[in-house]
């Protein structure tokens, strides 16, 4: 980009002065106003329909007994929420997280805490760590790059299918394994939600590692040299100048990972449906059955609403608590 | 970004310890990259072996055959060529959308100093945090008010909002400096037309990146179809593939080879635009 003063232009000096003017005056014409809206407009238009108008409706469906075969119906008041949150596993001796049909939606809960608990670190910290070693000079990255980001392109369903054939009782696995460990992986209680996990971290690294490799791209690579020739050593390099400068990439990661693990619905369902004997049941698996297999989309929408206050808790927990340490270069 | 040895006071490309950390990286990628890439092999495989079973597919085919393809191309009750079109137009539809829609406020955000913008910007970014369970089941009810039930614009309609758009590329425009715009206006240009034709060809980059993970998660989204296609006309493919597998369940050979014919578009597509792809990630303003 050439820089102002070498254009040696009159017109354009002004206008630059013209604009600093305008912006520290805090100036706003008219016009900028009516077109800023207008540029936004669409947006503006498909949000409120398809956003934020819904999530309104939705609050407003959760206080109603609301089957979608009569439609609309009566307002009940915190009904839904109650009938959904008991019995409170504590006050239950805790036996909801034992007995998968005690109820269903604290069992699956604790589903979806073990699989968030089980894969956000390893799609995280896999996809830093091959990130970094992408990022060094290793020949052919790009093949690399392309082969860790294969499963990202794929989708759930299609790479649920893929891994319940690697998983079932004659698929890859087992002729692979020695004859006393086979086991049919994918339809036993015990490892059917394993397989829900291992699918979910080899789908999650790739797309994590490209946001990493880009945040990567970004440090300097003076702030490197410099380390160098004041013999930090590698692991120095990364702890003061790798990490730090991944401050708002960490951040960004770390939120979508969370968010999307508690929202884990497509490999669950195609995977397994849920079962067997609930072991894959998320939670919004479960939604989407009492929502569109059962029709209570009243309870469906209470549940909903419960899981968007536990996200909204783990998203702002990360924001307060995000490496505040601004990276300027 | 080249970094050549010589630049470095003190770093040896010899020596034993050299070696021995150069064929441990090379050895953790590898493996890696194998588990990564084995389970496709293993799909590819197994579509084209002619009696799929582990002992025969586990790592090369027993007799090539084409038949599990011809079978899913033949059979009434799978369309594959449909779906195949529907996710087309259904991806094609909801990325040109959003390029379109999104740049336009990404620019406006970045570029145009209106009333509110600020607080505007932040409201359409904590949009991403609402889960999409919580609008599905009034969107559906909206979309069953307007009669868009299995249809095309019901499919794209509600996918044309995206947060995580706006804001790629508001950080993209941000990035590009304010003298381009004022010199554009001086020379006459409008609003629009400053847009159009300054800022916009700078951000492709941005623009490219955006577009394929737009395609890419439009082409792989089941949760929306599944709840708004319910006529086997109006499927996608990955939904296809689960209507597939509760009929054809554990025909092995039937179902990777639809799942060949899922991934291999959206493979060759990555493949084709990678370069842009990183490099517009690097520049899309990543680091906030």
């Amino acid at each position: 980009m050439a820089t102002d003063s070498q254009r040696g232009d009159g017109t354009f000096q002004e206008a630059v002065q013209e604009a600093t003017l305008r912006e520290r005056l805090g100036y706003r014409s008219e016009q900028d106003n009516l077109i800023g809206y207008l540029f936004v407009l669409p947006n503006l238009v498909v949000f409120s329909l398809f956003l934020l108008g819904p999530v309104l409706y939705a609050l407003y469906i959760s206080f109603q007994n609301w089957n979608i075969l009569v439609g609309a119906g009566t307002f009940v008041g915190l009904q839904n929420y109650v009938q959904v949150l008991t019995p409170l596993p504590w006050a239950n001796n805790w036996k909801p997280l034992r007995v998968p049909t005690a109820n269903t939606f604290w069992w699956s809960l604790k589903t979806t805490a073990i699989y968030a608990i089980g894969t956000v670190p390893l799609q995280i910290y896999g996809g830093l760590a091959v990130a970094l070693m992408l990022d060094k000079r290793v020949r052919m990255k790009k093949a690399y790059r392309a082969a860790y980001f294969m499963p990202v392109m794929l989708s759930g369903a299609a790479s649920a299918v893929i891994w319940r054939w690697v998983l079932s009782a004659d698929g890859i696995l087992n002729a692979l394994l020695p004859t006393f460990l086979e086991h049919n992986w994918a339809g036993t209680p015990t490892y059917a939600l394993g397989g829900v996990m291992l699918m979910a971290i080899w789908g999650g690294i790739g797309s994590n590692m490209i946001f990493f490799l880009a945040g990567l791209q970004n440090i300097p690579e003076e702030l490197y040299e410099a380390a160098r020739i004041d013999g930090a050593s590698a692991w120095h390099r990364f702890r003061h100048v790798t990490w730090p400068s991944l401050g708002n990439t960490n951040f960004f990661v770390i939120v979508m990972a969370i968010i999307s693990a508690f929202q884990v619905f497509g490999i669950a369902l195609v995977f397994s449906k849920g079962g067997p004997y609930y072991a894959t049941t998320t939670i919004v698996l479960l939604i989407y059955e009492r929502a569109f297999q059962e029709g209570e989309m009243g309870a469906a929408a209470a549940m909903a609403f419960v899981l968007f206050l536990i996200i909204f808790v783990f998203s702002y927990y990360q924001y307060r608590h995000r490496d505040q340490q601004e990276v300027d270069y | 970004m080249a970094r050549s040895s010589y630049e470095y006071p003190g770093y040896d490309r010899s020596g034993a310890g050299y070696w021995s950390k150069t064929a441990l990286l090379y050895g953790a990628v590898t493996a890696g990259a194998l588990w990564m890439t084995l389970p496709f092999w293993w799909a590819l495989s197994t579509s084209i072996s002619v009696d799929p079973s582990a002992a025969t597919v586990a790592f090369v085919p027993n007799g090539v055959t084409l038949d599990h393809f011809v079978t899913l191309w033949e059979r009434d009750d799978v369309l594959i060529g449909r779906w195949f079109v529907n996710t087309v137009i259904f991806a094609g539809a909801v990325t040109a959308f959003n390029l379109t829609f999104d740049s336009l406020a990404g620019y406006a955000l970045a570029k145009i100093d209106f009333w509110g913008r600020e607080k505007l910007f932040l409201g359409f970014v904590s949009t991403m945090m609402i889960p999409g369970m919580v609008t599905l089941i009034p969107v559906y009810l909206i979309l069953t008010k307007l009669g868009w039930i299995n249809t095309y614009q019901g499919l794209v309609a509600p996918l044309i909002a995206n947060p995580f758009g706006i804001f790629l590329l508001r950080q993209h425009f941000k990035s590009l400096p304010s003298a381009l715009g004022d010199a554009a206006k001086i020379d006459g240009c409008n609003e629009l037309q400053t847009f159009y034709k300054v800022y916009l060809p700078l951000a492709k980059p941005a623009l490219a990146t955006l577009g394929i993970f737009t395609f890419m998660g439009a082409w792989k989204n089941f949760q929306w179809p599944l709840i708004i296609a319910t006529d086997q006309n109006m499927y996608t493919l990955p939904i296809a593939l689960f209507a597939v597998r509760n009929q054809y369940f554990a025909k092995w050979g039937l179902m990777m080879a639809a799942t060949v014919v899922i991934v291999a578009p959206v493979i060759v597509a990555f493949l084709a635009a990678q370069n842009y792809f990183i490099r517009g990630m690097s520049l899309s303003g990543m680091k906030g």
